[in-house]
């Protein structure tokens, strides 16, 4: 046995018994032998006798004062023994469990079930007060490590007997804002008990994880599962979701958001959320939320002066968990685009390519000059063909025709029309989003001829005056009519079209339904552009990484609904509570002898100095 | 003050006569300062006469009372003009001139061997003074250490040139034996040629099983004037013992094992102060001069004060 081994946990009861027998015969020799007392040489001793009393010290009562005194001291000297064992129950005192006690962290413990002030308890307090319960009810030959998880797992402590330490461990354990992944907490316990003498995980947690982490089955282990909140309670909680943002694609100046709110509670709920662009609210929005549902609202043109958009979800009063109550979004940059203008000046044409910003550069040429360069029209996110057409119809690029006529025009002429009138718009199709062509005079139009899969997006009975042409590589789009021949230029529909022909011929446009892109999670790593590096993302917010600033959400139902289950199974196993603690009194056994070792000091000195003993 | 003349065998040659040990020739020049303190302060006349007039009623010069006359008195003596006018046989008493017998009783016994410094050095440091005082006033001077192991006694000596005699007889004399004061009384006047009358002082620390009593009484019914002289060492007086001691007496050599607690001491002092309050009233009620010294104080301080007090002599 090494002196390592006796010194660092309780002391071995086989141990003990040899120093105590050896002590013990040391102390009564000790006691054996006569104390030898100061001799000092008086000149007159009758002085002194009346208070010598007998002058034997070989009398009964010297005696049993002596003995008195040698029980005292053997007594003292057992009780510390005893505290040295530091005895246990013997049925808890199961020898040689390797715990590891692994404490949820995730968002969800963030929630406060009974005590909703911002200083109440959380599910957090609770099971770092039932993780010290655990390891106050450690065996004596048990040891036991803490470890916590959330995305990630993280030992506390090493493998302890110190239940001091262990509960040092476990009051260190911190809050997280990931959402909880319980089959990489349990192989990372599983990794640590590798090996180790009857492993044992005991998991502290709300059980907030997912149908999937469930199902998995876990490791071999022997999982204890200690949950905290009332079992099978329901939650109380309203979240946010998701919450994004984009610009427009025909219209990038414009900025449409997309918030998904749900009630995980019971009750109706009715709740505001404001959203924010920097310091200012510039929406509210108001919902009436029926018990578990997720509600998607869409803002269509959020008022965005700054990238950062905040949400905030102003909850009802029992709402248990507030780290779902705020996302973040980052409305993205304005994209930067160029246009070919190919034809003689036309002031009107220009107005409406200056409508579309500064983030559209517009190059101007004459046919002959564009002929010159027709290898990099495709580098062009249009081509705007006014009034003319090039030598040869174009197979590649994305294109708008004005009046195309000539040699290269895309489109067959057959004739002309006067005076046509907007009968039919296909409202659906991008190039006609947010068009109003109703009462566009027309003076004369190009009758063209389409071809097979060419769309007519505007016409004037059976003539095509707004034509769409998609082939691979090729977009075009047409015009049949000179818009000077028109008062189109003169109507807001005018810069609407050039910019919707845009948005459909630009190779990133998409006119399907707004899919907000999601926000960065919480707990997960992610490389928010190609020429960035990979982050993980610890908490909700902003974050800059390098150049860029992204917005992280937690964005997790299974982490906003503060339901608590009865119980817990994992692959399709129900996983039994911890052992109950090796002592559930109040007192140590080793405490108490120290304690009564101390009162007996007290005693023999008190005796000693009252002349009950020698 | 000029300095006072030594005394005979003063000097270093002095210190070698006495043979060194507790008296030196410093000690002898405090001895001769001490008696010309003492003449001069005039704290004791009739000890500085050379004859002092005793109560013996004999053939001295001076009338003291008549008797009558019983058969076989000496007829030089009858008063002739008494018979004359009274028809009454008387004789003529006068008081009779004779120098004083100082007998010096030191208890050497082993007691007196405790103490730092020893009470035996003071005794006999305040012993030689006195017997020096006595020289110097030309009475006789005896001195006894009293005792179990004691050797004999000094015999009477006259006259300051006594002094060294005296003093290498009291470097000779040590603590040891136990005090049987009224055993040690017995054999010194068993050792007295002849009953005169005298002085008796009496050094001690009167620390005696059987008490004080008899023997102060053995030497006051051998007509022998009293004075007590107790001695005491500082730790006796106040001990400054604590715990767990083995006492051992000096004298019996027993032991007793103890436990010195406050009560244990307050209980000691108590008893100590009833000796020395026994001894005390004792005197008083004989009017016998008694003094309690300390074994720390100087011998000449003690002298000067027994005489300043008054009632050494009378």
């Amino acid at each position: 046995m090494s002196l390592a081994t006796l010194m660092s946990g309780p002391l071995p009861v086989r141990a003990a018994v040899v120093a105590g027998a050896v002590s013990a015969a040391a102390i009564t020799a000790l006691y054996l032998v006569r104390l030898r007392r100061r001799r000092v040489v008086v000149s007159f001793a009758p002085l002194w006798l009346p208070a010598a009393g007998p002058r034997t010290t070989t009398s009964w009562a010297r005696r049993l004062r002596n003995l008195l005194s040698l029980l005292l001291a053997l007594a003292m000297f057992g009780l510390v023994l005893l505290a040295a064992i530091d005895p246990r129950p013997a049925a808890a005192d199961r020898a040689g469990r390797s715990l590891v006690v692994l404490i949820d962290r995730s968002a969800s413990m963030s929630a406060r079930d009974g005590d909703r002030t911002a200083s109440g308890t959380t599910r957090l307090d609770r099971a770092r007060a039932r993780a010290t319960e655990i390891v106050d009810g450690l065996g004596g030959a048990d040891r036991a490590l803490v470890a916590s998880f959330a995305a990630d797992a993280v030992a506390e402590s090493g493998f302890e007997a110190d239940a001091g330490r262990l509960r040092r461990a476990v009051a260190a354990v911190a809050p997280s804002e990931e959402p909880g992944d319980l089959p990489r907490a349990l192989a990372f316990a599983s990794a640590i008990l590798r090996g180790r003498p009857r492993p044992t995980v005991v998991l502290v947690s709300d059980g907030a994880f997912s149908d999937e982490a469930r199902r998995t089955s876990p490791p071999e282990l022997d999982i204890r599962y200690a949950g905290v909140g009332p079992p099978g309670r329901p939650g109380h909680n309203v979240g946010i979701i998701s919450f994004a943002a984009r610009r427009l694609p025909v219209d990038p100046s414009a900025v449409e958001a997309a918030l998904v709110v749900q009630n995980f509670g019971v009750r109706p709920a009715s709740v505001a959320v404001d959203i924010s662009a920097g310091d200012a609210t510039v929406e509210r929005v108001r919902l009436d939320l029926a018990p578990g549902e997720r509600r998607r609202h869409e803002l269509p043109n959020v008022f965005a002066p700054d990238a950062k958009l905040q949400a905030k979800l102003l909850p009802p009063a029992d709402d248990e968990l507030a780290l779902d109550d705020v996302a973040y979004a980052v409305v993205p940059p304005l994209p930067h685009r160029r246009i070919l203008r190919v034809g003689s000046a036309d002031l009107y044409l220009d107005g409406a390519l200056l409508s579309l910003g500064r983030t559209v550069a517009v190059d101007r040429l004459t046919l002959a000059a564009a002929e010159a360069q027709r290898a990099h029209w495709s580098d062009y996110d249009l081509v705007v063909f006014d009034g003319v057409a090039p030598a040869a119809p174009p197979d590649q690029g994305r294109f708008l025709f004005l009046d195309p006529h000539g040699p290269g025009n895309p489109f067959a002429e057959r004739g002309a029309v006067r005076d046509p009138v907007i009968a039919d718009v296909r409202r659906d199709h991008p190039l006609a989003r947010q068009l109003d062509l109703s009462d566009v005079n027309i003076a004369s139009a190009r009758r063209l001829a389409l071809a097979a899969g060419d769309v007519t997006v505007a016409g004037s009975f059976g003539v095509p005056l707004l034509i769409a042409r998609e082939r691979p590589g090729l977009r075009i789009a047409a015009v049949s009519f000179d818009p000077r021949q028109s008062d189109l230029p003169m109507r807001p529909a005018f810069p609407l079209l050039i910019a919707n022909a845009l948005a459909w011929a630009g190779p990133k446009s998409d006119d399907a339904a707004i899919e907000a892109p999601p926000a960065l999670l919480t707990g997960a790593s992610a490389r928010p552009r190609e020429d960035l590096p990979e982050v993980a993302i610890a908490h909700v917010g902003f974050h800059r990484v390098g150049d860029m600033v992204v917005a992280a959400n937690l964005s997790d139902a299974r982490e906003s609904d503060t339901a608590t289950p009865a119980d817990l199974a994992l692959g399709g196993r129900k996983l039994a509570p911890p052992d109950p603690p090796a002592w559930r009194g109040g007192i140590r056994v080793g405490h108490l002898a120290l304690w009564l070792a101390l009162a007996l000091l007290l005693l023999e000195w008190a005796s000693y100095h009252r002349r009950w003993t020698t | 003050m000029p300095p006072a003349p030594a005394p005979a065998g003063a000097g270093p040659a002095g210190d070698r006569a006495l043979g060194g040990g507790r008296f030196d020739e410093r000690f002898l020049r405090k001895l001769e300062s001490l008696v010309m303190t003492i003449r001069r302060s005039r704290v004791s006349d009739g000890l500085l006469r050379a004859n002092r007039a005793s109560k013996r009623v004999g053939a001295g010069l001076e009338f003291a009372d008549h008797r009558d006359y019983a058969a076989g008195d000496d007829l030089r003596y009858l008063d002739w003009n008494l018979y004359g006018r009274l028809g009454r046989l008387a004789l003529r008493l006068f008081q009779e001139e004779e120098d004083l017998l100082v007998e010096v009783l030191v208890d050497a016994s082993g007691s007196m061997g405790v103490g730092s410094p020893p009470k035996l050095d003071l005794a006999l440091q305040i012993g030689a003074a006195l017997a020096y005082v006595g020289l110097a006033n030309l009475d006789r001077v005896a001195l006894s250490p009293l005792g179990d192991d004691q050797a004999a006694a000094l015999p009477p000596a006259r006259g300051k040139g006594a002094i060294l005699p005296i003093l290498r007889f009291l470097n000779g004399v040590s603590a040891g034996g136990q005090s049987g004061l009224a055993a040690s009384v017995r054999s010194f006047l068993a050792r007295r040629r002849r009953h005169r009358r005298g002085l008796a002082i009496v050094i001690s620390d009167f620390y005696d099983p059987a008490g004080h009593r008899a023997a102060l009484d053995l030497l006051r019914h051998h007509r022998l004037d009293l004075v007590a002289i107790q001695v005491s060492a500082p730790q006796e007086l106040a001990p400054d013992l604590r715990g767990d001691v083995e006492l051992r007496d000096v004298e019996t050599g027993e032991t007793r094992e103890l436990t010195i607690s406050p009560a244990v001491l307050a209980a000691y002092r108590q008893r100590h102060q009833t000796l020395l309050r026994d001894l005390e009233g004792y005197c008083r009620e004989r009017a016998i001069p008694c003094f309690t010294v300390a074994s720390d104080q100087p011998f000449d301080a003690v002298v000067l004060r027994m005489f300043r007090g008054g009632g050494l002599l009378r």
